[in-house]
């Protein structure tokens, strides 16, 4: 299971909303305890992807490894990435699936006309063919 | 000996230490120590060829081993090795795999 707390849930909407009708990607920081993961911070990060950006995102490895080492420096944990899907459901996509990687939560954030709809979190196996659905609890308004 | 910095979900394989300090020439020779000190480890980084997987990077200090000399990279006491993902994605094309809701 995995929780975001207030600060970073209102970093990552903020993020998705801003950015619409693009994707936006960013990690997420903070500590895991057991099966819990809870998310106290989220770092924004560029999309990179060098096409249209409405229906992809690829984050930078500098950017990822920048975020790994301040949150090491903070004593917490990269525990996933989060990027949105404009105007889609927060389904785990084939190309999700296929540029993930089977170490990290994935959370997946809707955006209806600019605007937060709903989110999931995702899981992908080892071999990336499946991505199993995790449990996600963010603050509700 | 050369520090490995192992990302959180890895630590689960190399008996919940953040980082590793092995001795090794080369980059290869560092990973291929990481990978007989914890065995279980390799199938995350290697695929059955024994090459990296698609989505390992492996960074020298602040550098794309990629863009130097890949595994034959020389590795000094004072570097530092980290092991980091690459991630795309996007709405795209809907799985058939799963996932779906």
């Amino acid at each position: 299971m995995i929780d975001v707390n207030q600060t970073a849930w209102e970093v990552m909407v903020a993020h998705a909303e801003k950015t619409f009708p693009n994707e936006c990607c960013g990690a997420m920081i903070g500590k895991i305890d057991g099966d819990q993961k809870h998310v106290t911070s989220a770092v924004p990060m560029e999309n990179s992807y060098t096409g249209e950006q409405g229906a992809r995102y690829e984050l930078r490895p500098e950017d990822l490894l920048e975020a790994d080492r301040n949150a090491r420096a903070a004593g917490l944990d990269l525990i996933g990435i989060y990027h949105s899907h404009p105007d889609c459901d927060a389904y785990f996509s084939k190309t999700d699936l296929e540029n993930s990687c089977p170490w990290y939560s994935f959370v997946v954030l809707s955006i209806k006309g600019g605007k937060f709809d709903h989110a999931n979190s995702f899981l992908p196996n080892a071999e990336q063919t499946v991505a199993e659905k995790e449990e996600l609890s963010w603050p509700k308004s | 000996m050369a520090k490995i910095l192992i990302p959180t979900p890895l630590r689960q394989f190399t008996e919940k230490s953040d980082s590793v300090e092995l001795d090794g020439a080369s980059v290869g020779e560092v990973l291929t120590a990481l990978t007989t000190k914890f065995p279980d480890l390799r199938k995350q980084l290697f695929t059955d060829e024994g090459k990296l997987r698609s989505f390992v990077n492996v960074y020298l200090n602040d550098e794309d081993i990629r863009y130097l000399k890949k595994d034959a990279t020389p590795v000094a006491a004072t570097d530092t090795l980290s092991i980091v993902p690459s991630i795309a994605g996007g709405a795209g094309v809907l799985s058939i795999a799963g996932g779906i809701q």
